[in-house]
């Protein structure tokens, strides 16, 4: 089975058709997706600006994550579901999108930013959390992760521009010709 | 309104966005977004707080003085982008129920926001003793974080006011 007929398949089905066919259904999947990714990003960001000493700097790094990504693991879950439902409405649209891909790119940036800290100032947070200091790349990290989730919600703004017919669809400019466009001899 | 909608949109400034919309718009977007994502971090954190779900460690005041200040200062870049946005698209922007709708709810939830920290620096103790066990008080948080969801689903249907058929003044003319 090749990956078009899967896309086929995904936006011919019938959880597909009927989220289509509402009036509501993607307007408040969609309004579901920005609540999960604002609670993702806002509790990252906490999580980010006290690993860069900018915030939460009175209480310790492992008390400041666990009490904030538990939340960030909820909300990523809905964010994904939701996605995933918008992504089937129009599969073979968003595969194709230059910013859809980005996107998914960015997503698997963030993914292996948190291996790497896992694997590296992660190992020894016990030690530079008592200490009151964090590691260089520890910060390192911090700032990928803010930049990474601030790109992620700029292409995921940019699908929507890319993919439907927004506010910012231009009009046909005067001067087109449409003898040329069909490829027809010019009127006289 | 229509009509001031039409009449801001010749404006100088309206212009210069709808000039450069390819960028300017999806930028001033992004930004509003990043700043609710910012409002929603500091409100659920006050709110588990004051549900004792998160931070228990910490006073009531000490939670505010970490999160309040990012609420405070996120709220005035979603009121600068908010307002570039209606500036950039007026007729999108003010020829909505949604709109309308979520500027009554925005300023409910900023009064609220105002509100409970003015209470909380005035009557400090009487909130850390005993307010903040009060299911009432509970209760509000979980009101509070409520209006900002609701918040962000009518900024969303400003593009798609038509769900709201008759009710939409895009759908009447």
């Amino acid at each position: 089975m090749d990956i078009a007929s899967i896309l086929e398949w995904l936006q011919q089905s019938s959880l597909a058709v009927q989220i289509r066919d509402s009036l509501f259904a993607f307007p408040l999947i969609e309004s579901t997706h920005v609540i999960g990714l604002t609670l993702v990003f806002g509790t990252i960001a906490i999580v980010d600006l006290r690993l860069l000493g900018l915030a939460s700097t009175q209480r310790p790094f492992q008390l400041v994550a666990s009490e904030t990504l538990r939340w960030t693991w909820v909300a990523f879950a809905v964010t994904a579901l939701t996605g995933a439902l918008m992504f089937i409405t129009n599969a073979t649209v968003y595969f194709h999108n230059a910013y859809f891909r980005v996107k998914i790119v960015l997503l698997v940036l963030a993914a292996l930013n948190v291996l790497v800290f896992e694997l590296t100032a992660g190992r020894t947070v016990g030690r530079w959390d008592q200490a009151g200091s964090v590691p260089p790349l520890g910060r390192a990290v911090a700032v990928l992760s803010l930049v990474i989730w601030i790109a992620v919600i700029v292409s995921g703004r940019m699908i929507g521009f890319t993919t439907t017919r927004g506010s910012l669809a231009e009009p046909a400019p005067v001067e087109t010709n449409f003898e040329d466009l069909l490829g027809l001899p010019p009127a006289k | 309104m229509k009509q001031f909608a039409l009449w801001l949109s010749t404006t100088f400034p309206s212009v210069f966005i709808q000039e450069h919309n390819s960028w300017s718009i999806p930028a001033i977007q992004s930004i509003h977004i990043v700043g609710i994502a910012m409002v929603m971090g500091s409100v659920l954190m006050i709110d588990l707080r004051i549900l004792g779900w998160a931070w228990v460690d910490q006073t009531l005041r000490q939670t505010v003085n970490r999160f309040g200040p990012w609420l405070n200062g996120s709220l005035w870049l979603l009121l600068v982008t908010g307002i570039l946005m209606v500036i950039g698209e007026p007729v999108r922007e003010l020829v909505t129920l949604s709109f309308w709708l979520k500027m009554t709810l925005v300023a409910l939830g900023a009064l609220v926001a105002m509100i409970f920290q003015r209470t909380l620096r005035r009557h400090e103790q009487r909130w850390e003793d005993t307010l903040v066990h009060r299911r009432s008080i509970k209760l509000l948080a979980i009101v509070t974080f409520l209006i900002w969801v609701c918040i962000i689903v009518l900024g969303r249907l400003i593009a798609y006011d038509h769900v709201w058929g008759s009710w939409s003044p895009s759908e009447r003319q």
